[in-house]
């Protein structure tokens, strides 16, 4: 019993310190990214072009001051960045790296995601009720209808997956998109893939959708009076999110660890040897890549124009897509193969 | 009633990709930042930094304490008190700047009929104490004379102009 | 191991449920609601019923929850006055707990007298219980759970209908017009030639 314990806790480990050190490398990323697209250079300075920024930055976090403000209620201040953190990771739990490569292999993997993604919305919602400030409370309101809203879209968007993979778990969804590029659901699923993006973006309150931060007018949002490392889980947390929701797009409509060229005739054999968990990350780092993309192209939403996004646009468009997928289901049609 | 083309490009997300591409094809251009201890922006010659008295190439100072420049400095930065020295000239026995005054608008430059204080190109420059922001004419004329051959470079450059 | 964990989870469950109704402040009591939910979805998926115990996570937890905090955010509830009728409501309490109680025993001892109307099947090893679900409720029940889809529709039309004001007079945003509009309406370039031979002085 104590070694299957074991081997489960390694296997954990065995996700998270590459989550870590890919979180902390994609904000590196984006500071560079962002920086070369606004023709500057962004952080160059400590170590070889800048790589260890993101350890100084860590280091600095950590040996900062935590404080908390006399009027904040103290208990729920604390508890909320771990709120926040705990259901980004525990989502990695059912992903498929590669074949058979999930901590857990469940039934309802699908749905353990969506139920997962909603449960972040309790780190904002106590951070910024437990904060005790008014700019505070605003970017929780904010952030809380946002993510409500956005996740119908969401929900929406996987069921189309569900109906196409004729299951919920995430293995038997890769397992249905074998195959080469034009096997994979986003072709099939276009509408909805842009959808489940466009939903995934709002969710993790990022550019163009990040009023729950809002800079510019509510200074940061539900994390204005975190610092040190209380501040750091919060970051944590969202950059966590941004890499979770890249991998499942990945996952549901990219093929998860499958080569583009899988099943080919003289490709597929020549590149057979490459592992399925690099795809997987490669086609995660191009949805990772178009986050801070977006970020450094579009204005912020306006706080109606993300609801009327939200409800009239992406969710009637689901609705109809799914119709039209269950028109195709119901006289075998399939645009899937 | 929108044309049906408007609804199709919001549809396909036209204007979206269009915003994309614009900031796509900047991620691969040169980027204007200046790295700034070692590369530096270009100054003009007439660049108004810190201040400073010259001398004459035989080692005489310049400044006849005239006070022209006491008399323009807009900040009242400039403190000048004058005697007669022993071959006869008017010299200064003090002459201080006090660099938290100063504007560097150049006006003492433009006034002074001997070419004596000047605006160097020095940016770069710093106090650990408030009582050393002001300067007095030891420092200015030492000030002058480290800074000598590119004040007078830049004199000769923007003589044409003037 | 399992009867292990289920009881820890279970004396979770109980405080967490104990708490919702003695704690002060309404923000802390709908906080150990949501535990007391997760717990349940727990002791769900303990059981075998991994669907309906992740959909509890997702509607009670993630939606219904997260909306009720909202609005007890925004009110700012005095909790003092609330406080004051408990010996007044007291009787109809305790018959609607005696009530709901009675309906429990009859639901436990029912079963342990044999009177089960067998409609509880009994969980069968490997099957995959979404499938079995989905298979029951699109075909047994199809009608209950179709007509339980029209009396939600109702209620968001009737609660839509409720809310909805009509047309004010006043300048409000038209958000599809603003977003249909072109460079063409909004900005005009003007092309002027700079005046006199850049010599005026």
């Amino acid at each position: 019993m104590f070694e299957t314990l074991f081997w489960q806790v390694a296997k954990i480990w065995a996700v998270l310190i590459p989550l870590f050190l890919a979180v902390a490398y994609f904000t590196y990323a984006e500071r560079r990214v962002i920086g070369h697209m606004q023709d500057r250079r962004g952080p160059n300075r400590v170590g070889y072009r800048g790589l260890l920024q993101p350890i100084a930055d860590a280091l600095k976090l950590l040996f900062k001051e935590i404080t908390i403000p006399t009027q904040a209620n103290r208990a729920l201040f604390v508890i909320a960045p771990t709120m926040a953190i705990m259901p980004s990771l525990a989502a990695w739990a059912v992903i498929p790296f590669d074949q058979g490569w999930a901590i857990a292999d469940i039934n309802a993997g699908l749905l353990y995601i969506l139920a997962m993604t909603s449960l972040g919305v309790y780190g904002l919602l106590l951070a910024g009720w437990a904060s005790n400030s008014k700019y505070a409370l605003l970017g929780t309101l904010r952030s809380a209808a946002q993510i409500i809203s956005y996740e119908i879209a969401m929900g929406f968007a996987l069921v189309g997956v569900l109906m196409a993979a004729g299951t919920m778990s995430l293995t038997g969804i890769v397992e249905a998109q074998a195959g080469p590029v034009w096997n994979w659901f986003w072709l099939p699923l276009l509408p909805l893939f842009l959808v489940y993006w466009i939903a995934g973006v709002a969710e993790t309150n990022r550019a163009p959708f990040d009023v729950a931060e809002g800079e510019s007018e509510i200074v940061a949002g539900f994390h204005v009076e975190y610092s040190g490392m209380a501040f750091a889980v919060f970051f944590l947390a969202e950059y966590a999110n941004m890499l979770l929701i890249s991998v499942i797009a990945a996952t549901l409509f990219l093929g998860g660890w499958y080569s583009p060229v899988a099943g080919l005739p003289v490709l597929g054999p020549a590149l057979a040897w490459v592992p399925g968990v690099v795809w997987l990350v490669l086609k995660a780092a191009i949805f990772a890549f178009c986050y801070l993309w977006f970020r450094a192209t579009f204005p912020r939403y306006r706080y109606d124009q993300i609801m009327r996004l939200g409800w009239k646009v992406l969710i009637p468009v689901t609705v109809v897509w799914l119709v039209v997928l269950t028109g195709f289901a119901y006289t075998g049609l399939g645009p899937w193969f | 009633m929108r044309p049906l083309s408007e609804y199709l490009q919001g549809f396909l997300l036209v204007e979206l990709l269009r915003g994309m591409r614009l900031t796509g094809r900047h991620l691969f251009r040169r980027s204007v930042t200046l790295e700034f201890p070692e590369e530096r922006a270009p100054k003009s010659p007439r660049f108004r930094g810190h201040l400073a008295l010259r001398r004459y190439p035989n080692g005489e100072e310049r400044c006849i304490a005239c006070k022209l420049c006491e008399a323009v400095c807009p900040a009242l930065a400039i403190t000048i008190d004058s005697y007669q020295r022993q071959d006869g000239t008017r010299r200064t026995s003090r002459y201080d700047i006090d660099m938290f005054k100063c504007i560097y608008c150049g006006l003492c430059e433009e006034s002074c009929p001997v070419d004596s204080i000047v605006l160097t190109r020095v940016d770069l420059f710093h106090m650990e104490d408030a009582s050393e922001r002001v300067i007095d004419k030891q420092g200015l004329l030492e000030m002058g004379d480290r800074h000598e051959a590119q004040i007078a470079a830049d004199r000769a450059a923007d003589a044409p102009y003037r | 191991m399992e009867q292990v964990i289920f009881y820890i989870f279970a004396a979770v469950l109980l405080f967490a449920g104990a708490m919702v109704i003695t704690v002060r402040n309404p923000v802390h009591a709908a906080l150990f609601l949501v535990l007391a939910f997760f717990n349940a979805a727990i002791l769900w998926v303990l059981a075998g019923a991994e669907f309906l115990g992740i959909a509890l996570v997702v509607i009670y937890v993630g939606a219904v929850m997260v909306l009720f905090l909202f609005v007890l955010m925004m009110l700012d509830i005095n909790v003092a006055p609330l406080r004051e009728g408990f010996a007044r409501y007291l009787p109809v309490g305790a018959l609607v707990a005696a009530l709901m109680a009675a309906q429990l025993g009859g639901v436990i001892l029912a079963e342990q007298a044999g009177l089960t109307g067998g409609m509880i099947p009994a969980p069968s090893g490997e099957t995959n219980n979404i499938q079995v679900l989905g298979a029951l409720l699109y075909t047994a029940y199809v009608y209950p759970f179709e007509i339980a889809g029209a009396i939600l529709l109702v209620a968001i039309v009737a609660a839509i209908a409720l809310t909805l004001r009509p047309v004010q007079r006043g300048r409000y945003q038209r958000i599809g017009e603003q977003l249909a509009t072109s460079k063409r309406e909004r900005l005009r370039i003007v092309k002027m030639k700079p005046r006199g031979g850049g010599a005026e002085q």
